[in-house]
């Protein structure tokens, strides 16, 4: 009985793992990048590579590394990256139904590796119904598990190498592609389309705000666009 | 460099941000039942990678690092982003993306700067 509960949960943690598989080539072109942009950031190798193994949050860790440069207080610094960070308590709300029966050491565990490739490609299942009905914390630590092996390999590549790698004929740029490559197939639907272009709207006008706050507005902007646009077509529906 | 930061003062730095990235992270997760949400806002939430997603692209795209907004055809980054878009359409292959947007950046810069003044 427990070898077919092992078995079973063997199979999901594969399953996670193969889910993540075709995006890992962006994880590891964007953690090479920031792991690079460490160590020209002003970083020393022993640093960088501590931050990067600690935090395992590249926005946050991008955000504080101008201010470490530029001597700000360490108060500004934490409190920056604490902000950049914000969008994963929305995260931590969309994700919690699904390990709601969960003990906490193992939803703290799963927090550590939700990062925004984890929690997009796992929207991304539950939206295609694919996410197992059993044993979804080992599908979510297959699928955490290469996401976090490949970041971290190809950061401390990007660290290590840093003087190597150039870095100025636009390579950071994939950064930003990889993260297109994750949303564009979610804006599959009405309410995601609003949800995406106030997002963006307003992180634009938002973007001077201290503490990286923009992004942050801009989200949640976004979300409730998304829950007015989902509600219209609905309420038709119901009518209809 | 005499103003950055480094030592023990650097130590807090990266604990403060590897706590604060844990805790976030970690919020609603391990609060669990404790903190309620309304069920609509509850449902709302599977809009929420889009949304941020969006929210971390556009600054990125379409501001030249500070406040200067360039929507035009002469935004290398905004035709990347195009060219990634476009391969999106019928292929959901993220190594097929990043290359068909790094290939329409790059054509884009460098024919910019053949043609800028």
């Amino acid at each position: 009985m427990s070898t077919e509960r092992a078995r079973d949960r063997r199979a999901a943690f594969r399953a996670g793992q193969r889910t993540i598989l075709l995006a890992l080539p962006g994880s590891a072109a964007w953690a090479l990048i920031s792991g690079v942009a460490m160590v020209k950031g002003g970083l020393t190798v022993p640093w960088a590579l501590a931050m990067t193994l600690s935090v395992y949050g590249a926005s946050a860790q991008l955000a504080a590394l101008p201010l470490i440069v530029a001597g700000a207080p360490l108060w500004v610094i934490i409190a920056t990256g604490f902000i950049t960070n914000l969008r994963f308590v929305i995260y931590s709300a969309a994700i919690r139904p699904y390990f709601a029966h969960e003990s906490v050491a193992k939803r703290a565990g799963l927090s550590f590796f939700m990062t925004d490739f984890a929690f997009t490609f796992f929207m991304r299942a539950v939206q295609e119904n694919r996410l197992p009905e059993r044993h979804r914390d080992a599908w979510f630590a297959g699928m955490a598990a290469n996401n976090w092996i490949t970041w971290q390999t190809c950061a401390c590549i990007g660290v290590i190498g840093a003087s190597y790698i150039p870095i100025d004929w636009g390579l950071e740029f994939t950064g930003t592609l990889a993260l297109v490559a994750l949303a564009g197939p979610a804006l599959n639907s009405r309410p995601a389309l609003a949800g995406g272009v106030i997002a963006a709207a307003v992180a634009l006008v938002a973007h001077g705000l201290p503490y990286k706050l923009g992004l942050f507005c801009g989200a949640l902007a976004g979300i409730a666009a998304a829950m007015l646009a989902d509600r219209t077509p609905r309420d038709t529906e119901a009518v209809a | 460099m005499s103003g950055a930061i480094g030592g023990f003062a650097l130590g807090i730095v990266i604990a403060g941000l590897a706590l604060s990235t844990f805790l976030t992270r970690g919020s609603f997760l391990i609060a669990g039942a404790r903190l309620r949400l309304h069920p609509r806002v509850e449902s709302a939430l599977r809009y929420a990678p889009v949304c941020t997603l969006a929210a971390i692209i556009a600054p990125n795209v379409l501001l030249d690092g500070g406040a200067h907004l360039d929507v035009s055809l002469m935004n290398p980054r905004l035709i990347g982003v195009l060219g990634a878009g476009l391969w999106l359409c019928w292929s959901r292959n993220m190594v097929g993306c990043l290359a068909s947007g790094m290939l329409a950046f790059t054509l884009a810069r460098v024919y910019l700067a053949g043609h800028l003044p």
